[in-house]
């Protein structure tokens, strides 16, 4: 193919502005590069997981019960709509191993007889499954094995219904029902402390008093089944014999956290790209229309030699797409790269047996499609103007560019300025659309790092107010079985205890006219002082006694209001119900609940019941509490809160930690990007003006501080309103990522905000450095005795 | 006795090297004196406006001596260039390189806000007749008007030396003729050395001695016995 002189001309426009096109590829290429990131990752994910519930039989709905003989299965199977099912054994212990200094949380689960289960079904990683009649052996899950150093062979010791034994270690091994490990009553993995043993149905159903019966059944369903028939059906069959309620996806712990991992992802692919695409496009129309303008007589030269408009056009909008191709070029193979880094890091909190990141072409063809349309968003008027100037019009000199004086109060205040601040404001006074959209670019890259900083600053507060204020227990005890409140006399007594207060926190299934939901109701007392509701304000609400305090997400699933009545059905124990009306809606922080005071609840369900106990502790005596309560059967679960608020810290960090840093260079692209280009476009128009200054004796610093002023002055608008849409952003952002369990309050940070000054500043200052080398190098002569 | 304000010795510029370098001035031996009005004339090429430029302070000699007073331009720091032209060259452009976004009264200010004893802005521009358009910007002016404020803002710092490059290439007859008033009436009453550069041999009757270049080198220096006043030529 032979270039014609227009191409060549393209690609020399292109080389001599070749730092301009750059910043224009970079900022472009990091919108891209998200889009490719996110957009692929939700992707992966999404694959990775139906695979692995298709593949794996992940469980549809799970239906908790106190006990039923085998036998019940068979009429359980004849539900309509159910494909397989599987009936279990399943129960709560604390387990320990050698090494081990604190007691940890297992839940049991056990293994059908010589066969695989046909819901929610196994990958062994390592080792071999359990001997079908072998006794203390058992599979572990990946997560609990990886964070404890636990491998085959080694021994566990554990205690289930007050009977220790010593259980070998056989094999590791995952499930799509436990892709996240979430000990019951939390709301965040904590590998190290929470793991799953499988066991052979035998050896669990005897350890379990579960002989020739099952407590817990998973069904997958036809594809045709309707879930909520299904779930009734079920809940009919299961009620006489103690049945909980079938939960299904949506309200299976695990399933929720990567639904709602996916959800943000793709706000982040929704969200940043379109911002960085913004900058990118402004750009774009900036260089190109100065490239235009100072074009204008070659553009004369061409029509006059006979070439048609839209050649001329063309010949414009050939460079955006040359830019926009290397934009999209470079996002793709960094967000591929980020892609990577983001499965791996997945890899460590989510056991999917295949997570690759892997985005399809129709991701890589919508990056080229997004950059095209950049593209020609960004060249559209520059290419409108040389198509339409006539060409005797174009040969002409310009006129020159009229200036005004500004409004008398303006003025009055120049007059105390020296000349070179007027030349600066009367510049950005002439010139408002530029101006205005380099402090919008500007702007955004401040707001974006404002965003990412405001990110790691509200999971920080989340935690330390979660832990704080709200929960401010040391040890959280959960009893195997609900028990009287006398036993906390007995928890008093043990070692190191300081304060004892009462957990009551019975599962109960919430009524409302519309719908119904199993959920949690704490009982809280009003002068509880380590577990307390906290608002999203940090408020500290008081448990209502003429009713329920309901969290907004629940409220908002049940659709009640204040005044609306709910009825209360508890799902064990005695299993009575009481209608109640919603006295109060919060905006909770963390966990979406139901509150009531205690005494009012254990009245209401006529049963005074504890299901565990918050302890504060003298630290001297940790070490005795936790080699203690390792041997009391009657606990399931002990859970120290500095160990969870260390996991929780890491789980956040894991996640805020790559972003804020990707969030962090995108943001200096963009705003070196933006402030190269002001620059240079101040330069090149100004050019004759400085050159002047020059000849006059000006000294290259005065000079260039025309040209820092001009940019200074932007930059010096944008900080606030940056400040005000990072503001802004971190607010709609946060209200995104906010899921049922968590919400992320807006806080001000002022550190945040200053930092994100700072790295804007800074990248500005750098451009500005750069361009700067060029007013040094002004050639005086050439530039004085061009026309202008 | 008149002192000298330049002196250069075999002065000599060239741009580039090897086959292609071009010669632009090639052994310049010229003495200019305090006061005087010297024109430069020859044709395009010749080496009028490097020597200008380098006279100015805006361009270097390759080899050879030029020296304004005891500075020697040739070696002297880029700090004490700059310094040199802020206190002692007024410069005034074919194309008046005024600053768009000041006005006449401000782009004069820019130099008497740097110079050392300028005289008042007000005066400078009556020099140049253009006290009722102080407040105008450029793009309100004439052409001639536009030039006459280069060289008011030339001028207002009161500089010792005045280099014009085809000040009145980019005007009609009359308008030139308005600015050259102007040249002269500076170079009359303040006494400034000034350097005028043209392509016009009649503007030449203006100067007291005229430089014809040719090649890179002085061809001849001729000297008027009188000069003649601006509203008197023609062209």
């Amino acid at each position: 193919m032979k270039l014609t002189p227009l191409d060549r001309k393209s690609s020399r426009d292109l080389w001599r502005l070749k730092l301009q096109a750059l910043a224009v590829a970079l900022v472009l290429g990091c919108g891209i590069a998200i889009f490719v990131m996110a957009t692929g990752m939700y992707d992966s994910l999404e694959r990775a997981r139906d695979a692995y519930y298709t593949r794996y039989r992940m469980a549809d709905l799970e239906a908790a019960l106190v006990r039923a003989p085998l036998a019940v299965g068979a009429d359980l199977a004849t539900i309509p709509g159910i494909a397989a099912l599987e009936l279990r054994s399943t129960g709560l212990g604390i387990a320990s191993f050698a090494g081990s200094l604190e007691p940890l949380s297992v839940r049991i689960v056990s293994l059908p007889h010589d066969r695989a289960p046909r819901v929610d079904g196994l990958v062994l990683l390592r080792g071999r499954w359990p001997a079908t009649d072998g006794r203390d052996e058992a599979l572990i899950n990946e997560a609990f094995a990886e964070a404890n150093d636990l491998i085959p062979g080694k021994t566990l010791t554990v205690i289930v219904k007050g009977r220790r034994r010593t259980l070998r270690i056989v094999g590791i091994a995952s499930s799509p029902e436990f892709v996240f490990a979430i000990a019951p009553g939390e709301l965040l993995p904590e590998p190290e402390r929470f793991g799953v043993l499988w066991l052979p149905n035998a050896d669990a159903s005897s350890w379990l008093d579960l002989d020739g019966a099952f407590n817990d059944v998973v069904v997958t369903l036809a594809p045709s089944a309707n879930t909520d028939h299904v779930r009734t059906m079920l809940d009919r069959r299961l009620e006489r014999l103690g049945g909980r309620g079938a939960i299904g996806r949506d309200r299976m712990l695990s399933a929720r956290y990567l639904n709602d991992e996916l959800g943000q992802l793709r706000t982040l692919a929704r969200i940043l790209p379109p911002v960085f695409l913004s900058v990118a496009v402004f750009l774009l129309n900036v260089t190109l229309t100065r490239l235009v303008v100072t074009e204008r007589a070659n553009i004369g030269l061409l029509k006059a030699f006979g070439y048609a408009d839209r050649t001329v056009g063309w010949h414009y909008a050939q460079f955006a797409l040359a830019l926009c191709t290397l934009g999209a070029i470079l996002g793709s193979v960094l967000g591929r790269f980020a892609g990577d880094y983001v499965a791996s890091v997945y890899r460590a909190v989510y056991r999917l047996p295949v997570l690759e990141y892997a985005a399809g072409p129709e991701v890589y063809g919508g990056a080229l499609a997004v950059s095209i349309v950049a593209a020609l968003l960004g060249a559209s008027s520059a290419v409108r103007n040389a198509v339409r100037v006539a060409p005797a019009i174009a040969l002409a000199p310009p006129a020159p560019t009229t200036f005004g004086r500004l409004a008398a109060s303006i003025e009055r205040f120049g007059r105390a300025l020296d000349p070179r601040a007027r030349m600066v404001i009367r510049r950005i006074v002439r010139y408002p659309r530029r101006a205005t959209t380099s402090v919008i670019g500007l702007g955004l890259a401040l707001a974006l790092l404002v965003m990412s900083g405001h990110f790691s600053a509200a999971a920080k507060d989340l935690i330390e107010t979660n832990f704080g204020v709200a929960q401010r227990m040391d040890v959280t005890l959960t009893f195997a079985a609900r028990q009287h409140p006398r036993v906390l006399h007995e928890v008093a007594r043990l070692p190191g205890v300081l304060t004892v207060e009462p957990r009551t926190s019975p599962e109960v299934v919430l009524e409302s006219t519309r719908h119904t939901r199993r959920d949690v109701v704490f009982g809280i007392e009003p002068d509880a002082q380590l577990d307390r509701i906290i608002d999203i304000d940090r408020h500290v609400v008081a448990p209502r006694t003429d009713g329920l305090i309901l969290a907004s997400g629940l409220a908002a699933k049940l659709e009640v209001d204040v005044g609306d009545r709910v009825r209360l059905r508890a799902t064990d124990g005695r299993r009575s119900s009481a209608e109640l009306p919603v006295a109060q809606v919060i905006r909770s922080f963390v966990g979406a609940a139901a509150y009531f005071d205690r005494e009012r609840l254990v009245d209401a369900l006529r049963e005074n019941r504890i299901d565990g106990a918050l302890l504060r502790i003298d630290p001297m005596h940790r070490r005795d509490l936790a080699l203690r309560l390792k041997e009391i059967p009657a606990i399931a679960g002990v859970a120290f809160a500095d160990r969870t608020e260390r996991s929780l810290r890491k789980l956040f960090e894991q996640g805020a930690g790559f972003f804020s840093s990707v969030f962090l260079t995108f943001s200096m692209v963009m705003a070196g990007g933006v402030a190269y280009s002001a620059a240079r476009v101040t330069f090149a128009e100004q050019q004759r003006d400085l050159a002047t200054l020059r000849v006059l004796g000006f000294a290259r610093s005065h000079v260039s501080g025309v040209l820092l002023g001009e940019v200074g002055a932007l930059l010096f608008a944008a900080l606030p309103v940056g400040l005000c849409l990072g503001a802004l952003l971190s607010q709609w952002m946060m209200s995104r990522f906010e899921t049922e369990l968590f919400s992320f309050p807006y806080l001000f940070d002022s550190g945040a905000y200053g930092r994100a000054a700072t790295v804007v500043i800074a990248a500005a200052a750098v451009a500005l450095v750069w361009v700067r080398r060029d007013v040094d190098r002004l050639n005086l002569v050439a530039v004085l005795k061009s026309r202008e | 006795m008149r002192h000298s304000v330049f002196i250069t010795r075999d002065l000599r510029r060239t741009y580039g090297d090897g086959p292609t370098a071009v010669h632009a001035l090639r052994g310049i031996e010229l003495v200019v004196d305090e006061g005087e009005l010297l024109v430069l004339v020859g044709p395009s090429g010749s080496g009028k406006s490097t020597l200008l430029n380098i006279l100015g302070g805006l361009d270097r000699p390759t080899s050879g001596t030029v020296h304004f007073r005891d500075l020697d331009l040739g070696r002297a720091p880029e700090r004490a260039v700059t310094e040199y032209r802020r206190r002692h060259i007024g410069f005034v452009f074919q194309f008046y390189n005024l600053i768009a976004s000041l006005t006449a009264r401000e782009n004069v200010e820019l130099v008497t806000d740097i110079a050392d004893e300028p005289m008042s802005v007000d005066d400078a521009l009556a020099l140049v007749g253009l006290s009722d358009r102080a407040d105008h910007f450029p793009a309100q002016l004439s052409g001639g008007e536009q030039q006459r404020v280069a060289i008011a803002r030339a001028i207002a710092k009161r500089p010792a030396v005045l280099l014009c490059d085809e000040p009145t290439g980019a005007l009609d007859v009359a308008t030139g003729i308005r600015v050259l008033e102007s040249i002269l009436h500076i170079n009359e009453t303040v006494g400034t050395t000034t350097l005028l550069i043209t392509h016009n041999t009649d503007i030449a009757r203006l100067g007291d001695r005229v430089v014809h270049f040719g090649d890179g080198t002085i061809r001849r220096i001729d000297v008027n016995a009188t000069r003649v006043a601006a509203q008197d030529l023609h062209w």
